[in-house]
């Protein structure tokens, strides 16, 4: 493998531009805009502005309201990338059996991923609703109690990590699935042989060979429950009851689209850019080095 | 190795870089606006929104006006077929109308359209956006482009008229108007033993005849609304008790909302104690009309408050699941004199900059769409108010009300309603975020978490703020 040479340096500029001009447009250009408008007091999506330098991150780190968002945040993050990837690591190691049907399971499992999170969370609504919802039938036929899915704060976190790990479950399955079927079957007979046992096999053989696929699924899950759970929320609760699973991204959207406050909105997307590549960053330096590429 | 991390880490911070644009920009298409749909419906008709893209034939040389509203369903529909009737009949004019989501999708769409400087000419928009769209200076006072001898405000019943006219201009001409009145299920309040031709008037009747409902055992729980902030607004309007300072907002800026007064403590105290006993019931989400619809007309409750723009839906879930229904006045304390209601709904903004030509083209649109007969056609098939004192006398003649006895209530409320400043309903810029305020605190004082003075009072203070950083954001 020769990588391809160029003569000079405006040929492969060339061939690049294309690509350059679009992230440039509709990703760069956005993000420097998100900067500069987290400086302003703005009203009317920018029909009128002052500039307040850091007045707006000011704002939101004396506000008590803001860090219980924060907290809420850290809290179902927390749980679907624990929660979930354990769950789709389980299911993936029993999908990957040598069993009849083995691909019908498979494109079960996959299933919810293609749902849109705007109809997972009617799916979930109709579910959980406290009122109508068929669990709550299910149960006051069963046990004569029903539960207050919505209303009551800690419950309505619970559904909102429910219905997130099972609308992400279908992705993390499948790069499992991947992950385990690229792993050599010899290693493993190799360490039948040396008697390991299923435990000691699945700990340092699988587990370690699937590594890779753990950490890039620990990276695209965050990213998941800080960016992609808000369909979710707003179709479900609202962010509410009492603020409850009121996300970061939530109350983002709530100050720039229903409260035209776009500055206060800018800075905190800035709060969540700044959070999660952070986070990233973090996670390659440490856990990062953990990781193993088996090349 | 080394190298194909680093491109790696690139490729992971530009997706998460990509991710906070794409989730800035993001909007959901099924966000409930007082138009209530069910779910469902609304998924159909986002899907239908996609699919339809009909063709249009705009005629050589016509002036086009762009007609932005944020109806779905058979509203959009119709509203399609009316203005189809008027291109057909108005040479030289096309009307170019054009769904934009909810009420705050619209709003939001039009500013963003006349920062691009190419705005519609004409908006659609919700009655807590007044004092948005009166500071966005995109929009004209529709009296400034109309004599009134072409629209007839005399015409227009009082009610709507008055929310709308802001420092003695009348800005924006009223469309879809309506207020709450009480809903119920003559089949149960007969299962619990009362009179079906008398429901309840006041909060404290409302207290006595839940109690027979519920220990009666004819209905699980007694009465269903959406826990919304327009609701307490309609109780401190009923009450006479303004919503902000400086006349509501209308002699001068609010700058404060009263929301420690004691009509607001008695409203949340009434909420509060039909809440403890089982009494009412909501979904437990905030502004959840479709929750609401849906345990009024299950069975679970028999009583419901909500728009009167629902008159005609809840005629028909009533044929649908074989109940009689009845219609009544919006309940008040028997401490206090009924003023009336404010008007909820939404009329049509006029943007400016436009020629000439088409502004008047815009106009007579306007004049044509709230006339008398399109006023009683799109009364009759919403159920929001005909808006013009002729259709009503129209109507009357048809024996209209007397053949639809439902929309007696809601229309005798509107009549009834006393002019103050009070039932004018308030102005207040950060109108949006008041409203969940109030609408968090209320649901703070149902959860237990606080009590209705504490509750009212951290309000106060976090509405107070709201408005004074929007008072200070438009100057």
């Amino acid at each position: 493998m020769y990588p391809a040479k160029f003569k000079g340096k405006w040929l492969p500029l060339a061939f690049l531009s294309p690509t350059l001009l679009i992230l440039v447009v509709f990703l760069y250009y956005p993000v420097i805009q998100t900067f500069v408008l987290s400086t302003y007091r703005v009203a009317f999506l920018g029909l009128r502005k002052h500039f307040i330098g850091l007045g707006n991150f000011i704002e939101l780190a004396q506000d008590p309201a803001y860090y219980h968002t924060v907290l809420v945040t850290v809290i179902i993050t927390t749980a679907i990338v624990v929660v979930g990837m354990g769950i789709s690591l389980a299911i993936a190691l029993l999908a990957n059996q040598p069993i009849k049907g083995a691909p019908i399971y498979h494109i079960l499992l996959i299933w919810p991923y293609a749902l849109s999170p705007a109809v997972a969370g009617v799916i979930f609504l109709f579910l959980f609703s406290p009122h109508f919802g068929t669990v709550n039938y299910l149960m006051s036929s069963l046990t004569g109690k029903e539960l207050n899915w919505l209303g009551d704060p800690t419950l309505a976190i619970l559904l909102i990590i429910m219905a997130s790990i099972w609308k992400n479950l279908g992705y993390n399955v499948v790069f499992y699935i991947a992950g385990l079927q690229n792993i050599n079957t010899e290693i493993l007979e190799a360490a039948s042989i040396d008697g390991a046992g299923p435990w000691r096999k699945f700990w340092s053989v699988t587990f370690a060979l699937i590594s890779p696929m753990t950490f890039f699924l620990l990276i695209t899950n965050i990213t998941y429950s800080f960016f992609d759970i808000f369909g979710m929320v707003d179709i479900v609760t609202k962010g509410g009851p009492l603020d409850a699973t009121n996300v970061m991204i939530y109350n983002l959207y709530r100050d720039g689209f229903e409260y035209y406050r776009s500055g206060m909105a800018a800075a905190q997307s800035i709060i969540l850019f700044v959070a999660v590549v952070g986070l990233t960053l973090v996670q390659f330096r440490t856990s990062g080095r953990h990781v193993h590429y088996g090349g | 190795m080394k190298s194909t991390r680093k491109l790696f880490i690139l490729a992971v911070v530009m997706v998460i870089a990509l991710m906070v644009v794409a989730a800035c920009a993001s909007k959901t298409t099924t966000k409930t606006n007082p138009a209530q749909q069910k779910v469902v419906t609304k998924i159909v008709e986002v899907t239908r929104i996609v699919e339809a893209a009909p063709k249009e034939n705009v005629p050589k040389g016509a002036t086009v006006v762009n007609f932005w509203h944020a109806f779905g369903g058979g509203r959009k529909l119709l509203i399609q077929r009316m203005v189809d009737d008027y291109n057909y009949t108005h040479a030289g004019t096309y009307v170019h109308v054009e769904n934009k989501g909810s009420y705050r999708d619209t709003l939001n769409a039009a500013i963003l359209a006349a920062q691009q400087g190419n705005p519609p000419h004409l908006v659609q928009i919700f009655e807590v956006g007044s004092q948005l769209a009166l500071d966005s200076g995109i929009f004209v006072p529709f009296s400034d482009v109309a004599k009134p001898s072409e629209y007839h405000p005399d015409d227009l019943i009082g009610g709507v008229a008055n929310y709308y006219k802001f420092n003695g201009k009348f800005y924006s001409m009223p469309w879809n108007s309506s207020n709450p009145i009480l809903y119920y299920n003559k089949d149960i309040f007969r299962k619990a033993g009362l009179d079906p031709e008398k429901p309840p008037q006041t909060f404290e009747d409302m207290l006595n005849v839940c109690d027979k409902i519920v220990s009666s055992g004819a209905a699980k729980n007694c009465i269903s609304w959406p826990l919304h902030g327009w609701f307490f607004e309609q109780w401190m309007a009923n009450m006479g008790a303004e919503l902000a300072n400086n006349g509501n907002g209308r002699d001068a800026r609010a700058t404060e909302v009263n929301l420690t007064s004691d009509a607001a403590k008695t409203i949340v105290k009434w909420w509060k104690e039909m809440y403890d006993k089982g009494y009412y019931a909501y979904s437990g989400k905030l502004e959840d009309w479709d929750g609401s619809d849906a345990i009024f007309v299950s069975g679970q409750a028999a009583m419901e408050i909500t728009s009167t723009s629902d008159v005609t839906n809840r005629q028909r879930d009533a044929k649908e699941n074989g109940f009689e229904l009845g219609t009544s006045y919006l309940p008040y304390p028997a401490s206090s004199v009924r003023q009336g209601v404010v008007v909820g709904g939404a009329s049509i903004w006029l943007t400016k900059g436009h020629p000439q030509k088409e502004m008047d083209a815009a106009k007579n649109f306007v004049i044509w769409f709230t006339n008398i007969e399109n006023a009683i056609r799109w009364h009759k098939a919403t159920g929001y108010f005909p808006i013009r004192k002729n259709s009503v006398t129209v109507l009357k003649e048809e024996d209209w009300f007397t053949r639809n006895p439902a929309y007696k209530a809601a229309f005798d409320q509107l009549l009834e309603t006393k002019p103050t400043k009070a039932t004018q309903g308030a102005v207040i810029g950060a109108f949006p975020q008041v409203r969940t305020i109030v609408e968090q605190a209320i649901e703070k004082v149902l959860a237990g978490k606080a009590s209705v003075d504490d509750a009212l009072a951290a309000a106060k203070q976090q509405a107070d703020k709201a408005i004074s950083d929007y008072n200070k954001s438009v100057k």
